[in-house]
């Protein structure tokens, strides 16, 4: 044994076993730095750093993993409208942000806040239905389109054209959903999803009769890159090309499963609430959390392994790399690897915003918070995000 | 041509003058003068067919006759009876069409005594009676568009000034054309001109006998009243206009007893030659022998196999409910009473618009006053009305201004049947007159 | 003896015979030419009827003649060259203004309705309404350069006033084409009204007015809109949306120099009251509406018309260079119409509301401001100032000339004779009498004026008949009738003859009836001369698209979807077959009104459907679809309530692609609008 030990081969190999733990150490040491999130306590400042820590939620790019961090916005300031402020219902079921003012679908007419004050527009002024559930704006013509309970608007310098399933090619007055592609118009309604065509005025109807879809019932559409893509009740994504004018579906390959049997394997759940498009991404909302789709593979999100506050989410809407999340309960916002989401506290107005990456979650305190949980609908721009809530509509500031 | 009256007689109607005579003359050769209605013992109110072949007149053959309608033939001087009658017929037309209108005293129930306008072909066939007050209609002239200018002069319930009528040839559509101001009368036939104006004359006070001659636009005859002899002393009594520089009217100067026939420059406002006098006679009336652009021949609605016509009012609160807006401060009618001769055809509400509707017995005279709630009337009763049978008439409300086009509304009483005049009648049997 | 008798027999003989012959076709020609014409003493005359009533064949080429129809007009920044579209040449003409000669002839598009000339004066862009594209042609060259796709019946067109843009009126597709010069391409597009046809910018450019005919739809009586649509330049989208109340056919607009008011024609008809008489005023009225641009921004309406005179048909407007006239052509009376703008600024400065309010409706507030009326030649329509405002350029349609009228004297000063045909065709008079208000009361309305472009004007009269508030009915397009009798909604009128003779006399115009002379040219004209366009829109080459060709099987579907047979009676192509898609019968299709006196309706035709709402004998359908899915739930009116939603729309657009036969036949290769927009 002590001849071992003295002996020259030994020394060397322990020699070079030493080195290649240090080598090991050093390495581990670089590739994985401390797990350090610099926060504020204040709620003034947050720039959010994603640390580098591997994660099973993080997207791959190529296998659907984003390498990179990036910044994710925090809205705060928040301010909220109810009918004390002028809005004409606390129900709150959609917003879109027009330039200098913003437009508020509600259970009791369009509400429109310009100038610091709101104003409504109901069925004596030509709407279609008071109750508002969808509006979008034509980035070309800048006509309002707004999709009621009772039939369609188009909304053009304070005069309101409509169009219901009497008069016109609209599938069925239950609009759930309108978006403006250039010159065309996509519905989503209660008997099927709808094209118009602004220059010729010519209807086009999809339906289980004529596309991939379970039943007529289509709960919200939206294009991009050619493509449209429809949420349809049961049925999954149907995505329309139109260019080949021709129809295919997503659908849950879990079938009718209520658990997600093989993750990432599609579409998380067929019961889709909404859909949107923005920098080459597909997000899908559905009644059983939310899927993230970039043209090959499938990203699913629960609650339960992500930042999103409920898997019942009502709508949602891409505005670039962020989506953010209408839920049942609370709103929430991502691209994908980090969350942030905003709930409010029960019995006061305050709330809290959930930032979440991976395992590592924080929270920042705000006062006053959104108006309520139950998110109906969301638009973002420039530095304001907007919120349409079942108890009002809140409107947050971006926190620099 | 012109009428030529032995004596100057003031009268009632002083329009007829026996004794008067029509003769003819060249106006380049004024002194060889041919009396063509010699064998009556007075002819006057010439007119002329618009082939200037023929000429209507009224005449007395011998004194006491009533007046009646002849038409003589220019190339021969022969004339020949288109009316007898036992009452005085006068002021002949030619109407378009081989027929012809006058004016004819009448004594019935329906306009008690008053001077209605008939219409009858040449051959005096077919005669129809045309209007349907207690006014008297005379000088009538048929316009270029085909309508009847007529003076008119209302006798019941209270006298009434002298107005110009129009009216279609089959009596339909009568309405107010030019008033006189007050005090002022209307005595001479009123002529149309070529630039699209209407001169007549018009007396002040009661001289009858002469007075201004007035011009007013065809296109807008209420409110376009130019006096053009205001300046001149003479009296005028009649005028034809020849040409937009040139008139030929009768006229006296005060220090003369008859009234001759010169030239008139309206442009000047100046007369001018003395174109022909008689010592013997006044000139009453001109016309020109020569033919003329023929009026247009109106159709007519009126259907003798219907017994009513069909009225129709927009808002009886006219104008008072326009524009205010505040209906509270207005005293507003609700209800219309529809007056007979002497009697009361009964009271109609009135739709909240303020609209109603009736179904009227044609040919009955009616006006129309207002009520409120309580009954008390608001306003009226407004003029005389007639309806033709089947006639379909609209006005716009009690007191309109006649320069106010109807508002484009549908009135709620039409969305009903009409209200039946004389409300005591439940239903009428008549023709049923479709659009074809 | 014999030789004569070699004459005298055969002439015998043929005397004979017509002896025999003649009084038998005498009565049946008179028979014939009675039935025909409704009436009882119309000449007999077979060339009334032979010789105009041709559509086609070497018959209807030697009759009629080619004619400019000069139509709207433009001129040279130096006054020196006039530039006018020759409506049925398809050309545009440039004239020499001073010798008064016409010196090119460019042939464009079909239809061309505008011209205007680019800001530096060597382009002129022409709108080709029948075939939805703009000529471009080069004014150094006289040459088209190319063509730019718009929308559907281009009509009115004006430049951005850096000269970048150009906004075309899609008078068919309601829209404005915002077309990118440099690149050629349409930008995007604006929805506009109804039928728009006018538009001018504000002085300051920074505003383009567009002006409707039709109005926007409205249940009958209310109260009609005819819509106003103004458009940021600079930002390209619609700002507001007027609405000017009780008017339509609001064809062109002009600004006062200094740009405080807009002036536009109009007419204000009087179709929610009952047609019972033309005095005063009870048919149509025509004014202007001034549009206030400083506050309080009024809208007020005057009537151009007297009590006892009516100017029918105002068309174009053109304001003096100093502000203070404004000329109005009356297409249907032949005059122009002098105003004094600032005696209408006075009016506007002293009145209440209510009285400007009251003026609308009075006809004697145009005493006030008219300052003349001056005479021009048949049917009067666009007009253009001289640069410097001396002399006023009308186009004088129907007469293939261009009046010249001095602003200074207001007086005809002469005229350009385009050169055309110098004869008057029966089918060139009958268009004039179509165009004229002369056939009516004191000049009230032309044919036009409710069937504008001899097509319909959109609105519901309350025809009246037996009883007032009675006959609610919609007007029907005049475009090609001549094949499907009987006339009038319920098919009561066999002949166009019947239909324009007494009667029409009688409860319409109230005037004297067309003589024979003129109501063989009328008829000739309505008869042969008034082609449906094309249906650029929805059928430009003939190839229907999928969901047409869906509607096409339906339309001549012979069972439901259950299998179950379909009555014949029940099936569409049964009362509506090709070519003209009616069976000329009259029919029940369940939509018989309480205040309708008809128990049956004529079958219209279908072609060019789209471009005739509202639909049904009343107008009740404002849409295609609504003729089903409000009214159609009976089941008189096909078979339909097993129909899909899907189905349904298919068949509305195969409807929508019918169009006229004459296009059929041609299969011409007219371009199908493509765009490209941003």
């Amino acid at each position: 044994m002590k001849n071992l030990v003295k002996s020259r081969f030994f020394k060397y190999t322990l020699a070079a076993l030493f080195l290649l733990v240090i080598i090991l150490i050093v390495f581990i040491s670089i590739k994985i730095p401390a797990d350090e999130l610099t926060l504020q306590q204040s709620d003034e400042m947050v720039a959010v750093r994603i640390s580098q820590h591997k994660s099973t939620d993080t997207p791959a790019s190529s296998s659907g993993v984003i390498k990179e961090a990036k910044e994710m916005p925090v809205y705060g300031h928040w301010r909220n409208f109810t009918t004390k402020d002028g809005l004409p219902s606390d129900k709150a079921y959609t917003v879109r942000i027009d330039g200098d003012r913003v437009l508020v679908g509600t259970h009791d007419g369009l509400a429109v806040f310009e100038n610091g004050k709101w104003s409504t527009y109901t069925t004596r002024d030509g709407l279609a239905h008071n109750g508002v559930v969808s509006i979008d704006v034509s980035e070309l013509t800048g006509d309002v389109w707004i999709g009621t309970l009772g039939g369609l608007n188009r909304w053009s310098a304070g005069k309101f054209e409509m169009f219901n399933q009497f008069n016109s090619g609209l599938p069925n007055d239950l609009v759930y959903c309108v978006y403006c592609d250039g010159k065309d118009i996509w519905v989503a309604t209660g008997g099927g999803a709808g094209h118009y065509d602004t220059f010729t005025r010519e209807w086009e109807i999809f339906t289980e009769m004529n596309a991939p879809m379970h039943e007529p019932w289509t709960y919200g559409v939206s294009t991009g890159d050619g493509k449209v893509f429809i949420a349809a009740w049961g049925g999954g994504v149907i995505e329309y090309d139109n260019k080949t004018r021709r129809f295919r579906d997503y659908v849950d390959p879990d079938g009718f499963m209520e658990i997600d049997l093989q993750p990432d394997d599609g579409i998380i759940h067929d019961i889709t609430t909404a859909t949107s498009y923005a920098d080459s991404i597909l997000w899908v909302s559905t009644y059983f959390g939310m899927s993230r789709y970039d043209g090959k593979n499938w990203k699913g999100y629960f609650k339960e392994d992500s930042g999103l506050a409920s898997n019942f989410i009502n709508f949602l809407r891409a505005e670039g790399r962020i989506a953010f999340v209408c839920c049942d309960n609370g709103l929430s916002s991502t691209d994908g690897t980090t969350w942030v989401t905003y709930i409010k506290d029960d019995n006061s107005e305050n709330g809290k915003a959930i930032i979440t990456n991976g395992t590592n979650k924080k929270e920042i305190p705000l006062s006053p918070s959104i108006s309520h949980n139950f998110i109906i609908g969301v638009d973002a721009e420039d530095d304001m995000l907007w919120v349409a809530t079942s108890k009002g509509v809140s409107r947050g500031e971006l926190l620099r | 041509m012109k009428i030529q009256d032995h004596e100057y007689i003031s009268s009632e109607y002083p329009r007829y003058y026996p004794g008067t005579r029509i003769i003819a003359f060249n106006p380049d050769r004024p002194a060889i003068v041919i009396v063509i209605t010699e064998g009556f013992y007075s002819a006057c109110f010439p007119d002329i067919s618009y082939d200037g072949s023929h000429m209507l007149f009224t005449a007395q053959q011998k004194t006491g006759d009533p007046w009646q309608i002849w038409e003589m033939d220019l190339h021969n001087l022969r004339s020949r009876k288109i009316i007898s009658s036992a009452e005085n017929c006068t002021d002949p037309a030619y109407l378009p069409g081989g027929r012809l209108v006058f004016s004819k005293m009448t004594m019935n129930d329906t306009v008690r005594t008053a001077q209605c306008l008939y219409t009858c072909n040449l051959e005096g066939t077919d005669l129809r009676q045309i209007t349907f007050s207690p006014q008297s209609y005379f000088a009538v002239k048929v316009l270029k568009d085909g309508r009847l200018l007529s003076i008119s002069s209302q006798f019941m319930p209270d006298r009434g000034g002298r107005m110009l009528t129009v009216l279609r040839p089959d009596g339909t559509k009568t309405d107010m054309f030019y008033k006189s101001y007050e005090g002022n009368l209307l005595i001479s036939k009123p002529r149309e001109t070529n630039d699209g104006r209407l001169v007549f004359i018009e007396s002040y006070g009661e001289n009858l006998a002469g007075g201004d001659l007035i011009a007013i636009s065809y296109n807008r005859p209420l409110h376009t009243r130019f006096n053009l002899t205001s300046e001149i002393r003479e009296d005028l009594n009649c005028v034809l206009p020849l040409s937009p520089d040139r008139y030929l009217v009768s006229c006296r100067n005060p220090n003369s007893e008859k009234f001759a026939l010169y030239e008139f420059d309206p442009l000047k406002k100046a007369i001018g030659r003395l174109v022909f006098s008689d010592p013997d006679h006044n000139i009453l009336d001109v016309v020109a022998v020569e033919e003329n652009n023929r009026p247009k021949k109106l159709p007519s609605e009126v259907d003798m196999g219907v017994k009513t016509g069909l009225l129709l009012c927009q808002d009886i609160n006219f104008p008072n409910s326009r524009g205010t807006g505040n209906y509270s401060k207005v005293r507003m009618a609700r209800k219309i009473e529809v007056l007979g001769v002497d009697t009361t055809y009964g009271v109609v509400d009135v739709e909240n618009d303020g609209s109603f509707y009736l179904k009227i017995m044609a040919d009955t005279p009616f006006r129309i006053r207002t009520l409120d709630e309580k009954d008390n009337i608001v306003s009226g009763p407004c003029s005389w009305l007639w309806l033709r049978p089947n006639e379909r008439r609209g006005c716009i409300g009690c007191h309109e201004d006649p320069e106010l086009v109807p508002e484009n509304r549908f009135s709620l009483a039409v969305s009903k049947p009409p209200v039946i005049i004389p409300v005591h009648i439940t239903g009428v049997k008549e023709k049923i007159v479709e659009l074809e | 003896m014999r030789k004569y008798l070699k004459i005298i027999i055969p002439v015998g003989v043929l005397l004979v015979l017509a002896a025999v012959f003649y009084p038998p076709y005498h009565r049946w020609a008179r028979e014939h030419v009675n039935y025909l014409t409704a009436t009882n003493d119309h000449p007999l005359k077979c060339t009334s009827c032979h010789l105009h009533l041709q559509k086609s064949g070497i018959i209807s080429k030697l009759v009629n003649a080619h004619y400019y129809s000069p139509f709207n007009l433009a001129v040279s920044r130096n006054g020196k060259y006039l530039y006018t579209v020759a409506e049925e040449a398809n050309a545009l003409l440039i004239i020499d203004a001073e010798r008064g000669k016409v010196t090119h002839k460019i042939n464009v598009g079909v239809r061309p309705y505008s011209v205007v000339l680019g800001k530096d004066g060597k382009t002129a862009y022409v709108s080709n309404q029948w075939s939805d594209n703009v000529s471009v042609i080069d004014l150094t060259t006289y040459m088209v350069t190319t063509t730019l796709n718009t929308g559907s019946g281009p009509a009115g067109l004006a430049l951005s006033a850096d000269g970048q843009y150009l906004y075309v009126v899609n008078s068919y597709s309601s829209d404005i084409s915002v077309i990118d010069l440099s690149a050629g391409t349409e930008r995007k597009r604006l929805t506009a009204g109804n039928n728009p046809t006018g538009i001018q910018a504000n002085p300051e450019g920074s505003l383009l007015f567009v002006t409707s005919r039709r109005t926007l739809s409205r249940p009958f009586g209310d109260t009609l809109k005819c819509e106003l649509t103004i458009i940021n330049e600079s930002r390209q989208r619609i700002v507001a949306r007027k609405d000017i109340r009780s008017a339509y056919m609001m064809e062109n607009i002009a600004f006062t120099p200094g740009g405080d008011l807009a002036i536009i024609p109009l007419v204000r008809p009087k179709n929610n009251v009952p047609t019972i008489q033309v005095e005063r005023g009870w048919m149509m009225t025509h004014g202007i509406a001034v549009i206030e641009q400083e506050p309080p921004g009024r809208t007020v309406q005057f009537l151009l018309d007297e009590p006892n005179a009516y100017y029918a048909d105002p068309f174009d407007i053109a304001v003096t260079p100093d502000g203070k006239k404004a000329f109005v052509s009356h297409a249907g009376v032949d005059c122009i119409s002098v105003i004094d703008i600032e005696a209408i600024r006075a009016i506007l400065a002293e009145s209440s509301e209510e009285m400007l309010y009251t003026y609308s409706h009075h006809l004697g507030i145009s005493s006030r401001f008219i300052i003349k009326r001056i005479p021009t030649g048949s049917n009067p329509k666009g007009m253009i100032l001289s640069p410097d405002g001396k002399k006023l350029f009308v186009a004088e349609h129907l007469q293939d000339r261009i009046g010249i009228i001095s602003t200074e004297t207001l007086e005809a000063i002469g005229t350009i004779d385009l050169g055309g045909p110098r004869r008057t065709t029966a089918n060139r008079l009958g268009r004039r009498l179509l165009n004229n208000a002369s056939g009516t009361f004191q000049n009230q309305y032309s044919c036009y004026t409710c069937h504008p472009d001899a097509h319909e004007d959109g609105l519901v009269y309350n025809m009246a008949s037996k009883d007032m508030g009675r006959n609610m009915t919609n007007t029907q397009s005049l475009r090609n009738i001549g094949d499907t009798p009987p006339f009038k909604w319920n098919g009561k009128n066999q002949t166009v003859y019947k239909q324009d003779g007494m009667r029409f006399s009688t409860v319409l115009t109230r005037n004297e009836p067309f003589s024979y002379k003129e109501l063989d040219a009328l008829t000739s004209y309505i008869m042969t001369g008034i082609p449906n366009p094309p249906n650029l829109l929805y059928n430009p080459d003939g190839d229907l698209t999928e969901a047409q060709k869906l509607g096409k099987i339906i339309f001549e579907r012979t069972h439901d979807n259950k299998g179950y047979e379909i009555p014949v009676v029940n099936r569409c192509v049964t009362c509506h077959p090709a070519p003209y898609f009616t069976n000329l019968q009259p029919a029940n299709v369940g939509t018989l009104a309480a205040s309708d006196d008809s128990i049956l309706f004529d079958t219209p035709h279908l072609n060019n459907i789209f471009a005739s709402p509202p639909y049904l004998h009343d107008g009740r359908a404002t849409t295609l679809e609504e003729i089903w899915t409000l009214y159609g739930t009976t089941e008189q009116h096909g078979s339909v309530n097993d129909l899909t939603k899907i189905q349904l729309n298919d068949l509305v657009e195969y409807l929508k692609s019918l169009r006229d036969p004459l296009y059929e036949q041609k299969k011409t290769s007219l371009n199908k609008a493509s765009f490209k927009y941003y």
